[in-house]
């Protein structure tokens, strides 16, 4: 029995969702972007899961995108308490900041100077103000700043 | 569709054209920092190779029963796609979140379209709603300000976008053999059966005519259904799923509030508390 033509579907879109992911994970370099396509990596997976469970007729796969949930949800949990502490320990969400713990036989990443980006601020829009300004009543402010 | 109006294109060639297509976007999409015009034209061209990817891989794509259907289907996985592309090539991670979830709605559509209307509603009420808030909330605790070196540039971006295509190109092929027909030795027990039994031509023409998405044996009362294999069969590992959680959760106010020399965020309170219990 071949798969329906839906289920083919499917199972090429987790497919590139999950192609996706691992790019992003092997070459970005921000913690929390590569936490991002591990999560992304898993909803490829949620969907072939149910692409073959629709195939089969079968509950299984079902079931496993719950505990697939279930487990995102414990390992973004720790990992982001992990990114914390990297974070307040180094000031950078830098894998590369963490190179002290490579494998000896590696070599190191040297990042090189970058052209510098033309930060243009972005330009939030004004509000005009409209109407009276109310007068300031002064025993007000003494009021609230005792209490 | 497409493959109909082009007879020269073989499905093999279209897949060589959309792997080849999705490498060399992705290398050009990625962080590599460029500055300027040079940036701007790379991800114009990269987008550009990404949208034509996408019209291949569409156009290897199985047609489905009727137009409605794969409109549907294919707005929802090409939301899901882009969105999930354009995840992995932000420079700003706030950007990264955003577009994830956007991602997240297009797969809560897939999973919908596909039959799974618990699991559609519980990825938007999961993901969208408590992980992706917690991510934010993390970018916002530990952003630095501006944009950061380290987010202008990737490790080894040739190599990686090379190892993606590579391993989406084996993935579809493997799902493009799917639709062969499988050796005797392989086939479901079901189907074994229904051909020693000699009725098997008759029950597949019509299983594949009436129905081009194939027949859901779950979609009748599929909530209650899988609540009752999720509590009954599954009871176990859900038990376990619980266990799991509670460990997270302590282990990460455990791990922020005693985390070392750095600071972390409750760590004057855990100081105080060893204090007071020695």
């Amino acid at each position: 029995m071949t798969p329906a033509p839906l289920v083919l579907n499917g199972l090429v879109v987790g497919a590139i969702l999950f192609a996706l992911g691992l790019v992003g994970i092997l070459a970005r370099r921000n913690l929390i972007v590569m936490f991002l396509c591990a999560e992304l990596m898993l909803q490829g997976i949620s969907v072939s899961l149910v692409s073959w469970s629709r195939h089969h007729g079968d509950w299984g796969g079902h079931v496993l995108v719950i505990f697939v949930l279930t487990v995102a949800a414990c390992e973004a949990a720790v990992a982001l308490v992990f990114v914390l502490q990297a974070f307040s320990r180094t000031g950078r969400l830098d894998s590369a900041a963490w190179q002290s713990l490579r494998e000896s036989n590696l070599p190191r990443v040297v990042d090189h100077e970058l052209p510098a980006v033309d930060t243009v601020p972005h330009a939030f829009p004004r509000l005009t103000p409209a109407g009276i300004e109310p007068p300031v009543d002064e025993d007000a402010l003494l009021e609230r700043e005792q209490v | 569709m497409i493959a109909s109006l082009l007879p020269v294109l073989s499905p093999g060639t279209l897949l060589a054209a959309a792997v080849t297509s999705t490498a060399a976007s992705l290398w050009l999409l990625l962080p590599r920092g460029l500055t300027g015009t040079a940036e701007r034209m790379s991800r114009w061209l990269g987008s550009l190779l990404g949208l034509a990817a996408l019209a291949c891989f569409i156009a290897t794509g199985h047609r489905l029963g009727s137009l409605g259907d794969e409109a549907v289907f294919l707005i929802v996985s090409l939301v899901a796609v882009i969105s999930g592309a354009a995840t992995v090539v932000s420079r700003s991670p706030v950007y990264a979140a955003i577009w994830f979830a956007l991602a997240l709605a297009g797969v809560a559509g897939v999973l919908l379209v596909l039959g799974a209307q618990f699991l559609g509603v519980a990825t938007i009420v999961v993901y969208a709603g408590a992980i992706l808030v917690m991510f934010l909330f993390v970018l916002m605790l530990a952003q630095p300000a501006g944009m950061a070196p380290y987010d202008r540039v990737s490790n080894e971006p040739l190599l990686s976008a090379v190892a993606g295509a590579v391993l989406l190109g084996i993935l579809s092929l493997t799902i493009g053999r799917l639709t062969a027909e499988p050796p005797a030795c392989c086939l479901m027990p079901a189907t074994k059966a229904a051909l020693l039994a000699g009725s098997a031509t008759a029950a597949d023409g019509e299983a594949t005519d009436s129905d081009r998405g194939g027949v859901d044996l779950l979609a009748e009362n599929h909530v209650a259904r899988l609540g009752g294999e999720l509590f009954g069969r599954h009871l176990l590992a859900v038990e376990v799923a619980g266990v799991l959680l509670l460990v997270a959760l302590v282990g990460s106010i455990a791990i922020v509030s005693r985390g070392g020399s750095g600071g972390g965020l409750g760590d004057g309170d855990a100081r105080a508390t060893r204090r007071a219990v020695s």
